[in-house]
């Protein structure tokens, strides 16, 4: 037994909602609360943080959560008593991460709908204590339900071991390690390091307001959270075409990046970050004088955009540093993220989003968003591919009732 | 006058600041340093025409000099890697080094139009810094052998080390990528025994390999009085690692030498002349206790920030060296390296990582506290 095992799916997903509802506002004090250290912790502007919450509670709807549930499940009411065919793991642990804001948060409300005991390594800003603290108002049970910790290596050993299942945001070492250290008979799940790319077609490019759209909407895209995260955008494709002059474009889209970094103030970097930027922007220089390619950034190098760099360079994985590529075909681009072993978590795309699901097929992407959108993925969205709650179940099956 | 009676010109100024250095220890005035930068970048811009683009887009050319070494633009050192930057016809090249790196598939190249820069260059370093004792020490050496790897720059340096200021029994113990650690327990053993002053010249790899194979041998030694080490290239690339501080404990262990007498020499194939460590010199910046190294008087380096600006002295940055040594190729190189320039030199913080893919990721100092 769990701890919410008696009370039904849509009383959890409906108390989730409530919460999620009352952190929707900017002035909720506890959301206040954590805001500034958000932005601390991690060195986004308290813009790009605000966007972030808006975005995770924003999407954490009672209506979307019983969706997403009745779409992987069937109904949400079969987890429920009196005759249960889908049953709780029991604990699951959810390790955060450190680069995405509240990552664990959906996770972590769709394991409680499947009514598991849920563990949560938090953060030092402490957002997903206080948001579990504001569960726990909505409904007693998620008191005992959930419990969110902030530990460190004074304390490491038996946290993980009742768990049945844990979720690990990380980077493969770090997934790899827990797998193999940590784990012991659990099952482990692991959101490894992932990354976004973009393409804009020739159509897109030809009318000037569509390709100012999707500029803007792909430099929110690279701008938002420095880059950091796995819906960044890192590389743009364009699609070359006799009337597009790609130098133009490629300013036309640092112009957009000077434009985002008005609405999302650059955040803190390191000095090797700045330093790498530095570098990039000077070699671009370098070729550019040799004819090839060519840099664009503002005088405070808050960004960098390079066209046409080498393709045997992968992206360059900096802040706000995006590599502005011509493709004659979506097989180019296919063949540049094979090349680079890029583990693709969204395509963002104009047009049609389910034209381009072949090619999302050939490279492993788990999304096709609009460009502008890529940082905002609805709660039902496959997070690595993977089901939302499907994972944090198992099955009853009962021979001679309808299964 | 001749690209090579100009060449020839600037060649016997620079070899002359060298030598009243290494022999009388004079240094350059900021003006003499200006005067003499400027006019091996005037000639730069208009022999090397790769580097004379990228500096057209500063809006420098020969007919719009900057007036201070500081305005000089430095080429990225990855440039190296693209193009051939050379003051003189490349096919001429009496010298080329080539690093290790692979980015590209393709290593940094950087063609010497002779060795008479070079070699004064590194003599007059390696003996300033390494030999103030005048010592005459037999050279052990883990670092490539320039019979295999004749565009190794550090190969060749300390082959002319070893040539100039050796006991003439110099051995080398890397065999392509193979430690030959037999060979060289005999040789300093037998150092060991007939009391030779030894210096040990080594990858800070090598000597991590080295020090292992010690360690699990139970083997230690009492090195001859005057012996040192020579220690450079950090781990960049590596898997493995360790702090500097734990590598040089447990090499002051395995040799029974002082702190002191290892010092880190600071180089790389884009550049003809070398930082060392200044003895006995260590200041903290940036929460760590780091040595401070000194440059001869022609290798000036500045510390930019992301709009290449000079940082102000013990803030961190990206190294630019500007070297007067390398008249032949680029004199302003800016590198991957991170450092921070104090009253008495620079210390060297590191390398850019190079940007890591960062998803949803969690670390590793998050992981061993899971």
């Amino acid at each position: 037994m769990t701890a919410l095992s008696s009370l039904s799916t849509r009383a959890i997903a409906t108390a989730i909602g409530d919460a999620a509802t009352r952190w929707c506002d900017a002035d909720f004090p506890p959301r206040v609360r954590v805001t500034e250290d958000i932005a601390e912790r991690t060195g986004y502007s308290v813009p790009a943080v605000e966007f972030a919450l808006d975005a995770l509670f924003g999407e954490l709807r009672t209506a979307a959560l019983l969706e997403t549930i009745g779409r992987e499940l069937g109904d949400p009411a079969a987890l429920d008593a009196p005759t249960p065919r889908i049953l709780p793991l029991g604990r699951i642990a959810i390790l955060s991460s450190r680069t995405t804001i509240g990552v664990a948060i959906p996770a972590m409300c769709f394991a409680l709908c499947a009514k598991n005991d849920v563990l949560v390594k938090d953060r030092e800003d402490r957002l997903v204590a206080a948001f579990a603290e504001t569960l726990g108002e909505e409904l007693e049970a998620f008191d005992r339900a959930l419990h969110v910790e902030n530990w460190d290596a004074r304390h490491k050993g038996t946290r993980l071991q009742d768990a049945r299942l844990i979720v690990v945001y990380g980077n493969d070492e770090t997934i790899a390690n827990v797998t193999s250290e940590h784990a012991g008979s659990a099952r482990t799940i692991g959101f490894g390091s992932r990354t976004s790319i973009g393409f804009l077609g020739a159509a897109a490019q030809s009318e000037p307001a569509a390709r100012a759209v999707a500029l803007a909407g792909a430099a929110r895209d690279a701008s938002l959270y420095e880059g950091d995260g796995c819906m960044s955008l890192h590389a743009l494709f364009f699609e070359r075409s006799s009337a597009g002059d790609p130098n133009a474009l490629a300013a036309e889209f640092a112009a957009a990046m000077e434009r985002a970094a008005i609405e999302f103030p650059v955040g803190t970097r390191s000095t090797s970050q700045r330093a790498a930027m530095l570098q990039e922007r000077n070699l671009a220089a370098f070729r550019a004088a040799a004819g090839n390619g060519a840099a664009f950034c503002d005088e405070h190098l808050s960004f960098l955009v390079l066209l046409a760099p080498p393709t045997q360079e992968p992206p360059k994985f900096l802040p706000r540093t995006v590599v502005l590529l011509p493709v004659g075909s979506l097989e180019e681009i296919a063949a540049y993220v094979e090349r680079h072993a890029l583990p693709v978590e969204c395509l963002g795309v104009t047009g049609t989003p389910r034209s381009y699901a072949e090619l999302a097929s050939r490279i492993g992407a788990a999304r096709i968003a609009p460009l502008g959108e890529m940082q905002r993925p609805p709660l039902g969205a496959h997070h690595g591919g993977r089901p939302r709650i499907a994972e944090y179940v198992r099955f009853l099956d009962v021979d001679g009732e309808h299964l | 006058m001749s690209r090579e009676r100009e060449a020839e010109h600037l060649d016997t100024r620079i070899l002359a600041t060298i030598e009243r250095w290494h022999r009388h220890g004079d240094s350059l005035s900021d003006a003499e340093f200006d005067d003499l930068a400027i006019a091996i970048f005037d000639y730069q811009l208009r022999y090397a025409p790769a580097y004379a683009a990228y500096c057209a887009g500063y809006g420098i050319s020969p007919s719009a000099l900057p007036t201070t070494w500081r305005a000089i633009p430095p080429l990225p050192a990855r440039a190296f890697k693209e193009a051939a930057i050379a003051a003189f016809p490349s096919e001429c090249a009496e010298l080329l080094f080539e690093s290790s790196g692979t980015t590209l598939g393709a290593p940094s190249r950087h063609f010497l139009e002779n060795r008479r820069l070079y070699d004064a260059s590194l003599l007059a370093g390696f003996e300033r810094a390494m030999l103030g004792d005048g010592a005459r020490l037999r050279y052990l050496l883990l670092v490539p052998n320039p019979a295999q790897r004749p565009h190794s720059s550090l190969g060749y340096m300390m082959g002319r080390v070893a040539a100039q200021f050796g006991d003439g029994e110099t051995g080398w113990y890397l065999n392509e990528d193979r430690f030959l650690l037999d060979a060289f327990t005999a040789d300093i053993d037998d150092a060991c025994e007939r009391a030779q002053p030894v210096c040990i010249a080594t990858t800070a790899f090598s000597l991590l390999h080295l020090l292992e194979a010690f360690e699990e041998r139970g083997k230690t030694l009492a090195l001859p009085a005057g012996s040192r080490m020579m220690e450079t290239g950090g781990f960049k690339g590596r898997e493995r690692s360790v702090a500097r501080e734990e590598l040089y404990a447990r090499a002051m262990h395995a040799f029974g030498i002082s702190a002191e007498s290892i010092l880190a020499e600071y180089g790389m194939s884009e550049l003809c002349s070398q930082y060392y460590d200044l003895p006995g010199s260590e200041r903290r910046v940036a929460d760590a206790i780091h040595r401070v190294k000194i440059a001869p008087p022609w290798l000036r380096t500045r510390v930019l920030d992301e709009r290449e600006r000079d940082c102000a002295p013990g803030t961190i940055g990206a190294l630019a060296h500007i070297d007067l040594a390398n008249r032949s190729s680029c004199l302003a190189v800016l590198t991957e390296d991170l450092g921070a320039s104090l009253d008495e030199g620079i210390v060297l913080l590191g390398r850019e990582s190079g940007a890591a893919l960062r998803g949803c990721s969690l670390d590793a100092e998050d992981l061993r506290r899971a």
